[in-house]
């Protein structure tokens, strides 16, 4: 994958055949999980797509966190046409080796996001925490594991790629 | 290439309080909660025998709102990455590259950051772009 910037807030992503499979199979199951119905999620994506506004007991707390969980019901509605979008726009493609893609920084930002979504949802979902992420995904026995943890890593890579950056140490 | 008009902006981020709208501080706010609070007033010299003073509520409740007394937390998590924080932290909370660095680092190494301290309405708007980001943010009273 390859990202450049052809014009003042606007970005050209370039993907091979292999990594435009692998996001567009990503995002078909991003997709499905933005139509699911958020009560019936195990406790833990349903506790990330509720969100929590405070850990704290502080006054009116209440209507925080309905505010909270409205706007995250329409982000997940927001984000699904976006997938949609993009699933459209790779089904048009007339070239798909590479895949190239021209979009604002704005939608970049929404895309980076989405990707993001993705990366954490196989986290919570398989319970993954720091060491597994500090592991040789090659190690890994169980399978399942093994391909969400791939997956967290080459989305990571793709959004590192967006954000053209290098590790910052202080 | 696409548009998704719904998409633009902070729009869909910002918290919608129902009969408030103070996502922004400034003089259309003072404006809009003045009417609010007007109204309340209205409505409590409206029953006879209420022993609230509208006055002091009125006053307590612009005094809160103006407050900046509300941290904003960031807790760690495993699987965002640390340049992704730095350029999230940049994106929503408009911070220099140096500081983004600094409350990222401080994610990192000691679990947590503060990373904005503001009124209560504006803690709320950060919280929810960061946590659009997928961000672990959270609000505490300062």
């Amino acid at each position: 994958m390859t990202s450049e910037q052809i014009a003042p807030g606007q970005w050209r992503l370039s993907f091979t055949r292999p990594e435009a499979g692998f996001l567009i199979n990503a995002l078909a199951r991003l997709g499905k999980h933005y139509q699911e119905d958020v009560a019936r999620m195990p406790p833990m994506l349903r506790a990330y797509w509720e969100g929590t506004i405070s850990l704290d007991e502080v006054e009116d707390m209440e209507e925080s966190r309905e505010v909270l969980a409205e706007a995250r019901a329409e982000l997940r509605s927001e984000r699904l046409t976006l997938v949609e979008n993009w699933m459209r726009e790779f089904e048009l493609a007339e070239e798909r080796n590479p895949w190239k893609v021209e979009i604002s920084s704005a939608e970049r930002d929404e895309f980076i996001a989405m990707l993001n979504d993705r990366r954490m949802l196989l986290a919570l979902e398989l319970g993954i925490a720091e060491a597994d992420m500090e592991a040789d995904p090659r190690e890994i026995a169980d399978e399942a594991r093994r391909a969400s943890i791939l997956e967290i890593d080459v989305l990571g890579h793709f959004i590192l790629v967006m954000l053209g950056r290098q590790i910052h140490r202080p | 290439m696409w548009q998704v008009e719904s998409m633009r902006g902070a729009k869909m981020l910002t918290p919608r309080r129902r009969g408030i709208e103070v996502a922004v501080a400034g003089p259309a706010t003072v404006v809009r909660f003045l009417s609010v609070a007007r109204r309340a007033t209205a409505t409590f010299a409206a029953k006879p025998g209420t022993e609230t003073s509208p006055d002091i509520d009125v006053e307590e409740k612009l005094k809160k709102a103006f407050e900046r007394g509300w941290s904003v937390l960031v807790w760690n998590d495993p699987v965002n990455l640390m340049d992704y924080v730095v350029y999230v932290f940049k994106t929503v909370l408009k911070m220099n590259e140096k500081d983004a660095s600094r409350h990222m680092w401080e994610v990192h190494q000691q679990g947590k950051s503060v990373v904005a301290r503001e009124t209560r309405e504006k803690s709320e708007m950060i919280v929810h772009r960061l946590r659009g980001f997928g961000l672990n943010a959270t609000l505490e009273q300062a």
